[in-house]
């Protein structure tokens, strides 16, 4: 009897593992390739962005109020990067002889949001709503310069001023003039016309935008998908950005800029601003209201030392008034605040009747470096025999409920505005709105009026001059710098032009390499 | 775990911080705690005469230098020596700290005492309200009275009183409670002793173990929240060197000046984990006595 040979199972030999492994690896590969295609097909851009907290265009003010806002509408005219006005809404203007009456086409096609297309009618109530007087919206005084606007066409609106104003331009594309849609109700509905339309907005969170296929600028928007995630911490968005969470921050402190320079993946760039810090004295009432006592305190200021600490070289020196060399044609080079000279400092303050010491609070915001501003001028003031107690407030307790305006000494910082004639009317005429050191000096005032309406540009540029000789003398603060604005993006995206106000950066031209 | 064995009997008949000293041979932690302590109140009380340098002078040419021989943990973005900031801050928390524990201990031991002796309304409205003092953690009830006396020294002095007061006091009555219904205060009582007597004498022996652990880590909570308000920019004001208000203004330098950061964050850490493990000794060797 023969024996049946018993069976052994083969065991699986080694070339079929891995031919299978193979064609698993092939799989995944493909796969890769499928996906990686949908996502590239999906461009997104992540920008970390403070919390806004007003996104009424008429009430919004702060960086990322403004950057949320101009993805969402448009401007009648924008300001590049250069401070030359650019046509938006507007493709086009006249002005009339007598520089009173501005005429303004608007692009034809294009169309809100809601699918509605963009008529004067809508250029002309956004603008009656900004400066109506009985709505006090904070543009009321901005724009209490103009007689009337009237729709002269579909697409034709012309303006018409009471006095000539050569920076009309400028006004007509502050922060606050976003075109809304005739008669909108609810100005927080996010019907714009702009380059993004808001998918989702979750406060304090994020909001989530895709791009408007219809906008009307060719190649804009570069990306499909655009992600705003709102951080409260300046240190948390760095860290972000540099562990590839998002792909975009603006504005941030300076140690931090300088800790992402050199970081691979990421470019980085520092852009000259007119934003300043300045530290001003009440001039209204005792100590301030002796100008010797300003004096002494400008000369007790060491200026480099502060530049070289608190902006650790970076940004522009300040002369202590608000036009800064970012104004090429009317900043004034060679004037020069005077060299630090403590025993003159000492002198005037005993003049002033402060010969045994003086001492004052100092107040400041958390934010910035401003803290570290006022530790250094209570230790270099100090050498001046003025003692100073610092106090550093929460941003939000410094400006809430305009307690700035009431302090006698504090540091309030101003952000860049791409004409100087915004500083001076509404913080250095007589009674202006934000006039924080309650200064007031009618010839003063003549000057500011002269430079802001003449239409002989010689005669600004002298009147300009004029006026920064004066606030070097007998200016009611001191400007030590003028900071720079920082910005970081992954090197994955080009088109990235950062504005001086970062808010106001085109964010819909950025586009994927 | 013994930590006093039946041969070390002389122990017990020694004073209290002799006591504490034998217990050290036995439990090592609280030893280490107790003398990182003792260090540290060493540096608060030679302060000045230890630093190197002023707490607040800025000398711009050595500014964000990395520590060296001349200056042990480095400069600051503003050219201050932070070993200096450091040993100098250290009086200034641990002043406050103590100071404000101290106030707190004393007002919550004799509030506790009392109302919980002679109970009644009395006792019911002052717990009520100790109750809702601490519905809020200790933190926000002092962003909240810090938002309206303003931040200064004294403000911070009286929030850690504040925020601890109740605490103590409800650690001392629940010690009290049971206390007071013992035959020797009965017994005290019947003798006709006056009210403080039968409170101090009687009852408060018993407390004091109780209340020594819990001031002990009243203390560290109490650093901690003055760290913490420092950091939040409430507390102390700047160019004070306190602690918790380095970390924060270094905390943006981070990558420039990492020192600034590390060792005032450090000395935090240290002293609070060094009262901790002192006080978790304490406890023991109190425990083991009764």
């Amino acid at each position: 009897m023969m024996s049946t040979p018993i069976k052994i199972r083969k065991p699986v030999m080694w070339p079929s593992y891995k031919i299978r492994s193979l064609l698993i690896a092939v799989a995944l590969i493909l796969a890769g390739l499928v996906l990686g295609g949908l996502a590239s097909a999906q461009s997104s851009l992540r920008v970390a962005l403070e919390i806004p907290v007003q996104l009424d265009p008429a009430f919004a003010s702060s960086d990322s109020e403004i950057a949320v806002l101009n993805n969402v509408y448009d401007y009648l005219v924008d300001v590049d990067s250069g401070n030359n006005i650019i046509p938006r809404l507007a493709s086009s203007w006249t002005v009339s002889e007598d520089g009173l009456s501005y005429t303004f086409s608007l692009v034809e096609g294009v169309k809100f949001h809601d699918g509605s297309p963009l008529s004067a009618e809508d250029v002309v109530w956004t603008f009656d709503r900004l400066r109506d007087p009985e709505l006090e919206l904070p543009t009321a005084n901005l724009y209490s310069n103009i007689a009337s606007i009237e729709a002269t066409g579909p697409l034709e609106v012309r303006f018409t001023l009471k006095d000539t104003n050569p920076f009309f331009l400028y006004d007509l594309s502050d922060n606050h003039a976003l075109i809304l849609k005739a008669n909108t109700e609810d100005a927080t509905n996010f019907n714009g016309t702009g380059p993004f339309v808001v998918d989702s907005y979750s406060p304090e969170n994020r909001m989530e935008l895709s791009a408007n296929r219809e906008y009307f600028m060719a190649g804009k928007p570069g990306v499909d998908k655009l992600e705003l995630i709102f951080f409260s911490d300046q240190v948390a968005a760095v860290e972000a950005v540099r562990g590839g969470q998002v792909d975009l921050v603006m504005r941030m402190p300076t140690p931090l800029f300088v800790s992402l320079q050199n970081q691979p993946g990421l470019e980085t760039v520092a852009v000259p601003t007119n934003g300043f810090d300045l530290i001003r004295l009440r001039a209204d009432r005792p100590p301030g209201n002796d100008p010797r006592v300003m004096q002494a305190l400008k000369l007790a200021t060491d200026r480099e030392a502060i530049r070289e600490i608190v902006t650790l070289g970076f940004g522009a020196p300040g002369k202590d008034t608000p036009i800064g060399p970012l104004y090429e044609s009317y900043y004034a080079a060679d004037l020069e605040v005077p060299a630090r000279d403590v025993a003159k400092a000492r002198a005037l303050l005993a003049e002033a009747g402060y010969g045994d010491g003086l001492r004052l609070e100092l107040h400041t915001p958390d934010s910035g470096d401003r803290p570290d501003l006022a530790v250094i001028l209570k230790e270099q003031w100090a050498e001046a025999g003025v003692e100073v107690d610092v106090l550093v407030e929460p941003e939000s307790v410094y400006y809430g409920n305009n307690g700035w305006l009431e302090v006698d000494l504090g540091i309030t910082g101003w952000g860049s505005r791409p004409i100087p004639q915004f500083y001076l009317d509404v913080m250095l005429v007589c009674g202006a709105k934000w006039n924080e050191a309650a200064f007031c000096e009618e010839s003063f005032d003549e000057l500011v009026q002269i430079a802001g309406s003449t239409l002989n540009e010689e005669e600004r540029i002298a009147t300009y001059r004029e006026i920064q000789a004066f606030l070097i003398e007998q200016g009611p603060f001191i400007i030590p710098y003028f900071f720079p604005q920082f910005g970081v993006i992954s090197d994955q995206f080009m088109g990235f032009d950062m504005k001086a106000f970062p808010g106001r950066t085109d964010l819909a031209a950025i586009r994927p390499k | 775990m013994a930590v006093i064995t039946p041969g070390d009997a002389s122990a017990r008949r020694q004073s209290p911080p002799l006591r504490l000293l034998a217990a050290r041979k036995a439990r090592p932690a609280s030893a280490v705690g107790t003398s990182i302590v003792v260090v540290f109140l060493l540096v608060a009380v030679l302060g000045p005469a230890l630093a190197p340098y002023s707490a607040t002078e800025q000398v711009f040419s050595e500014a964000r230098q990395a520590p060296t021989f001349s200056h042990l943990f480095g400069t600051d973005r503003l050219g201050r020596d932070v070993f200096s900031r450091v040993v100098i801050g250290a009086r200034d928390i641990l002043s406050l700290a103590g100071l404000g524990t101290a106030l707190a201990v004393f007002i919550g031991l004799v509030s506790g005492l009392l109302s919980s002796y002679i109970g009644g309304w009395f006792e019911e409205l002052l717990f009520r309200f100790y109750d809702s003092l601490l519905a809020m953690p200790a933190l926000l009830l002092a962003l909240l009275l810090l938002g309206t006396l303003g931040p200064s020294r004294n403000s911070v002095l009286f929030v850690i009183t504040i925020a601890y007061i109740p605490i103590v006091a409800r650690v001392v009555r629940s010690v009290v409670l049971d206390t007071k219904t013992k035959d020797f205060v009965a017994a005290a009582r019947m003798q006709g002793e006056s009210l403080p007597y039968i409170l101090f004498r009687e009852i408060l022996p018993s407390v004091l173990p109780a209340l020594a652990v819990e001031a002990a880590l009243r203390f560290s909570y109490a650093i901690f929240l003055v760290a913490s308000l420092g950091f939040l920019g409430v507390g102390v004001q700047p160019p004070n060197p306190d602690w918790g208000l380095m970390v924060s203004e270094a905390r943006t330098y981070v990558s420039l000046t990492p020192w600034a950061l590390y060792f005032p964050a450090a000395a935090i850490s240290l002293l609070i984990i060094g009262i901790n493990l002192m006080a978790d000794g304490l406890k023991r060797v109190l425990q083991l006595e009764s």
